[in-house]
């Protein structure tokens, strides 16, 4: 249903999405068949392509010319899948939006494998494009991704980080990726350094946004919702926006012990989700989330006047309240 | 030109890699990246014979060995577990190393190499595979996965800055020191999934894998040789720096 809303959210860039989802397959066609079957399942998944999405609507700021903007809309759609496939080796996930994952379907080499290849074909795609600063930035936005991750891993469990450790990890996790977006649409669209930014900016914002909801939902969401049980993030160790807000909470403590043993029952599951859901710690996650989708709307504000505005201001407010 | 001086170049172009990819939290947990000191040789090869060698293709030469690193990084995951800290972080410092060949390629403007090392990291995947795939393969089949692993990216080094005429030393070079190296191991009862997998493709027919691959072996050697006698630009302490490393690896694996 969320998926449909969105859909229907982008559906004057239906035919552009089209084309995008049509290159990913070529992109993803190999002389294996073994990588042709994982990709297959992956693009089989599905997924919202909100990465595109940005690179579209930014590049409409400016010289839109869908031929070459897909040159950059594919690589970073292909670079997100390919770290969601090292995700699920790194986290042992088994189940990823209600299917099997590669590492679960065929091995973690398997995967791995797949992985590489997926980003060495986002590479390959993207040298279609000759101006340097587009592979500076996708480059600098790839290495710091990966220092998020260090870092997560680095933070699994710990008790004692706060606020600015989690928006510091969610900012190379998530909003990195959104931000080198909107950016990179705007780059190759051709729009001047101001626009560039208010762009970047717009994307940094609703990146930040985007994580603090997924980080609720992965509490408030149903389990078929999510497709994994609620809250696996807790179960690995990643100490969310919530839980940050909750830290001092009994039973949350108790079940962080718990969990860094590996030593949860599902009633321990369910008890800490109902503390997390009747808590004030979702209000005020959500509270934080849209005071960052404040601050991309206003972002959005300082664009020239264009059609587009609308379309960017209405994302950005879909994924500040999506419901899974 | 001696062997001191070979190694010394080797040694150097580790170091630089090491440098350009230094992470605190990578290191301590999964330690320096590995890299083969076979193929660094070949990467230097045109260099040491005294081809043109300015900035830009020394970094470039460091990028290459990065990519192999990176790759190498992935080939320690464990097929079915990788919950320890140690192998999520090996996961993700294969990632870094390859975001880091990109970063690194990307300042400079090499387009043309970014492009050629990510379609030999294609190959690469494509060949490493099959490992995993239910089709039979034939042994000389197999050789052909290990000469693209080994080889691949060298070959896009190569190509790009017009050191081809090193390719025939270092595809039968390098193809022969892994043989040499599948075999050693398999004699210390350490057999690669490689190795298991030309095994298979063998079995019920005539003649035991080591005899056939020693033969691959001899063969390669031959070639090689002749390789080495007829070509008239490379240095002659090349040529037996090339020798004496065939003759090392298979002193190794005549010692068992």
């Amino acid at each position: 249903m969320e998926k449909m809303k969105l859909t229907l959210l982008y559906s004057d860039l239906k035919s552009d999405i089209d084309i995008i989802e049509k290159e990913l397959e070529t992109a993803l066609n190999s002389s294996s068949h073994l990588i042709n079957d994982a990709s297959l399942h992956l693009l089989q998944a599905g997924g919202k392509r909100i990465r595109p999405v940005f690179v579209l609507i930014s590049a409409k700021f400016g010289q839109y010319n869908i031929d070459q903007i897909k040159n950059i809309a594919v690589p970073l759609e292909l670079i997100h899948m390919a770290s969601l496939v090292h995700d699920d080796v790194i986290d042992d996930s088994d189940l990823r939006r209600g299917r099997h994952t590669v590492k679960a379907q065929w091995n973690n080499r398997v995967a791995m494998y797949t992985g590489d290849f997926i980003f060495a074909r986002a590479l390959e795609y993207v040298t279609s494009i000759e101006n340097v600063k587009v592979h500076q930035i996708l480059a600098k936005t790839m290495v710091e991704i990966c220092n998020g991750e260090v870092i997560q891993i680095e933070d699994k469990f710990r008790g004692e980080q706060n606020l600015k450790d989690y928006f510091r990890r969610i900012k190379r996790k998530t909003a990195l990726l959104i931000e080198s977006s909107c950016e990179l649409g705007a780059v190759v669209g051709g729009l001047d350094d101001k626009n560039v930014r208010h762009l970047k900016r717009f994307g940094y914002f609703v990146g930040m946004s985007y994580q603090i909801v997924d980080d609720i939902l992965d509490f408030t969401a149903t389990d078929k919702e999510l497709g994994k049980p609620a809250g696996s993030d807790l179960l690995q160790g990643n100490i969310t926006l919530p839980i940050l807000l909750l830290k001092d909470h009994p039973t949350i403590q108790r079940f962080v012990e718990k969990a860094s043993k590996s030593d949860v029952s599902e009633a321990d599951r369910l008890e800490m989700l109902k503390v997390v859901r009747n808590s004030d710690a979702i209000k005020q996650a959500i509270n934080l989330s849209n005071q960052y989708l404040r601050k991309a709307l206003k972002e959005v504000d300082a664009l020239p006047n264009h059609p587009m505005k609308k379309k960017l201001r209405d994302v950005a407010l879909f994924i500040g309240k999506r419901k899974f | 030109m001696d062997a001191t001086y070979i190694q010394q170049s080797i040694e150097q172009l580790k170091t630089n890699i090491f440098m350009h990819v230094r992470h605190r939290t990578l290191i301590q947990y999964t330690g320096s990246p590995m890299l083969d000191e076979n193929q660094l040789f070949y990467l230097l090869l045109p260099f040491i014979n005294g081809e043109k060698w300015d900035e830009q293709i020394q970094k470039s030469a460091i990028t290459v060995g990065i990519v192999h690193a990176s790759l190498s990084e992935h080939d320690k995951i464990s097929e079915s577990n990788a919950t320890s800290k140690e192998q999520q972080l090996t996961v993700l410092s294969g990632d870094y190393y390859s975001g880091r060949y990109y970063e690194i390629l990307a300042h400079s403007g090499n387009i043309p190499l970014i492009r050629q090392l990510s379609e030999g990291i294609v190959s690469r995947c494509e060949q490493q595979i099959k490992l995993y795939e239910s089709s039979q393969y034939t042994v000389n089949e197999w050789y052909q996965v290990i000469s693209v692993i080994q080889t691949e990216l060298i070959k896009r080094f190569y190509q790009v800055y017009q050191f081809e005429q090193y390719s025939p030393f270092m595809h039968t070079g390098l193809l022969l020191l892994q043989l040499q190296k599948e075999l050693h191991q398999h004699q210390c009862g350490t057999a690669s999934n490689l190795f298991v997998k030309m095994q298979e493709s063998v079995a019920g027919g005539e003649g035991s894998i080591e005899s056939i691959i020693q033969k691959e072996i001899d063969s390669l050697k031959n070639l090689l040789n002749e390789y080495l006698e007829t070509s008239e630009f490379l240095k002659d302490d090349l040529k037996l720096y090339i020798q004496h490393q065939v003759a090392l690896n298979e002193k190794l694996t005549r010692e068992r």
